[in-house]
């Protein structure tokens, strides 16, 4: 389907390929972007909010606009452990700019690594833990500042 | 001296050596390039291919330093159980005892070894020899080992070679049928970790409780579950942990060496080179495929039951092999989504498989003798 947004007074039209897939393929003139909405209701934003631009996967880690905030409906603050573990590797630092999907610490649980990427792009204020740290499930790794 | 005499000594070796044994030393070969290119399951299959070289140059089972090495550790059933002694000092069964819920993957894993045994009978193969191809299916070297010299000590070569090269093929054979039996929505399913705290004295107690019981109620089982807890039992005490890392490094890795020699001993031309070899390979393929099938089916019945809660995909980890097996189906739904985690619920099934398939083999043992086929 063709979706025709507006930006800043610009016009684009994005053509979007399958939304079950991830990423969804949306191409905008000869360039084409991946899109990784984080559940069902994030591609149904994108849809309906016209004032959204995809945000693409391989842009610069410069600070992004709020408005695409939509591309992952997850706006919380704090990276969280998801299983207990321990931290064997951390490749965010302070004022980083991450994007969405970028590496922000490897945590070793059972003997497997396991890389904790950012769900939404942002700007990192605190690494709440060290290499070599023993972390709890659900305790902070890594903050963002807004 | 009689010039022919000595002509005959020298070329003894050549005499004896036959087309079949060239074709082994082949097999041989590929053993230990699967094991140095590849990597697959190195440990076991470079002893395996080159205990399987010697035995085609007059060095197998049947005498000398090879005999002793079998006598010792094979037909007295010695060498998996070293080997489960270590492997149980490596397993931590927190995931599990946090859900004890995945005892139940564990049992669903098991279906294809009985599925296996029954299509193997009907191929022909009598009870005993049915029970240790269908055994191949748990991915469980050890216990394959162990159920095969009791049963059918003629077939522990292609049996052991089986399921090792299974276990290292886990990542090539399990993912297509995870895709082919799980929909999109089904793996995307993140689990919370319910760290239900698993208290000191459970963790010590656990080894010791499964080990009564099991050994009341599978006791043909017995010295498989007794060797693995008491592995366990070394890790979890804490207060003996030279044993613990003895247990872990020497022990198992002295027993892999010597097992995997001892088995490689017995492929020779006249015992390896026939058609049921290539019906052991392929049964025990099956047997895999349909304990990963009947393991996602479970999944997804569980997946019903819970409205959705229960991302199948853990249960292709319900056979043997840990950890691979539970790592491929954490690494299988971090494809589909980069922050879902389903590690612990997937080494909860998979130690519960490890349990599981040890069962399943005792009461394969337990069954083949009340059947008389013993």
């Amino acid at each position: 389907m063709i979706i025709r947004v507006k930006v800043n007074d610009q016009i684009f039209d994005v053509e979007i390929g399958d939304l079950s897939a991830r990423p969804v393929v949306a191409k905008v003139g000869s360039e084409t972007f991946e899109v990784t909405p984080e559940e069902a209701a994030g591609a149904a934003q994108v849809l309906t909010n016209p004032a959204v631009a995809p945000e693409p996967l391989a842009a610069a880690p410069v600070a992004v606009p709020v408005s695409s905030g939509a591309i992952s409906t997850d706006t919380s603050r704090t990276v969280v452990a998801p299983i207990p573990g321990t931290i064997i590797a951390i490749t965010a630092r302070p004022g980083d700019s991450v994007t969405h999907g970028q590496e922000l610490c490897v945590l070793e649980a059972m003997k497997m690594k396991n890389s904790i990427r950012a769900t939404r792009p942002g700007k990192v204020e605190k690494i709440h833990v060290e290499v070599g740290a023993q972390v709890r499930q659900g305790q902070p790794l890594v903050s963002f500042t807004d | 001296m009689d010039f022919t005499e000595v002509f005959q000594q020298l070329t003894q070796g050549f005499q004896a050596f036959t087309w079949g044994n060239a074709l082994m030393l082949a097999v041989g070969l590929v053993l230990v390039t699967l094991a140095v290119v590849k990597e697959y399951e190195p440990v076991l299959l470079l002893p395996i291919g080159f205990g399987c070289i010697i035995a085609n140059l007059g060095m197998s089972y049947e005498g000398g330093m090879m005999k002793v090495i079998y006598d010792a550790g094979i037909s007295t059933e010695l060498f998996p159980l070293l080997i489960f002694i270590g492997v149980g000092a490596m397993i931590d069964f927190r995931p599990l005892l946090a859900m004890p819920q995945m005892v139940i993957l564990g049992a669903a894993g098991q279906f294809g070894i009985y599925g296996t045994l029954l299509l193997a009978v009907l191929l022909g193969f009598n009870l005993p020899q049915a029970a240790s191809i269908g055994v191949i299916g748990a991915i469980d070297g050890p216990t394959a080992i162990f159920v095969a010299s009791k049963l059918a000590p003629d077939m522990l070569g292609p049996i052991a070679v089986a399921a090792y090269s299974y276990m290292s093929l886990i990542p090539i054979i399990q993912p297509p049928i995870m895709r082919l039996m799980t929909t999109r929505k089904e793996r995307l399913v993140r689990m919370e970790y319910a760290a239900r705290p698993v208290s000191k004295k459970l963790v010590v107690a656990f080894p010791i409780i499964v080990t009564i019981v099991v050994s009341l109620v599978a006791p043909s089982a017995a010295p498989l579950i007794a060797t693995l807890m008491l592995g366990n039992l070394l890790r979890e005490s804490g207060v003996v942990d030279r044993l613990s890392k003895a247990a872990q490094n020497e022990i198992i890795n002295i027993a892999t060496l010597f097992l995997g020699l001892a088995i490689g001993s017995t492929m020779t031309a006249q015992n390896f080179l026939s058609l049921s070899t290539l019906a052991v390979l392929a049964l025990g393929l099956l047997a895999f495929v349909l304990d990963t099938v009947a393991g996602l089916l479970f999944g997804k019945l569980m997946y019903v039951v819970t409205g959705g809660k229960i991302n199948p995909l853990i249960g292709a980890c319900g056979i043997s092999a840990f950890p691979m097996a539970g790592r491929l189906s954490a690494k299988m739904a971090q494809e589909e989504d980069f922050s879902n985690f389903i590690l612990m619920h997937a080494m909860g099934a998979n130690t519960a498989g490890q349990l599981g398939s040890v069962v399943a083999g005792g009461l394969l043992l337990a069954l083949v003798a009340s059947f008389g086929g013993m």
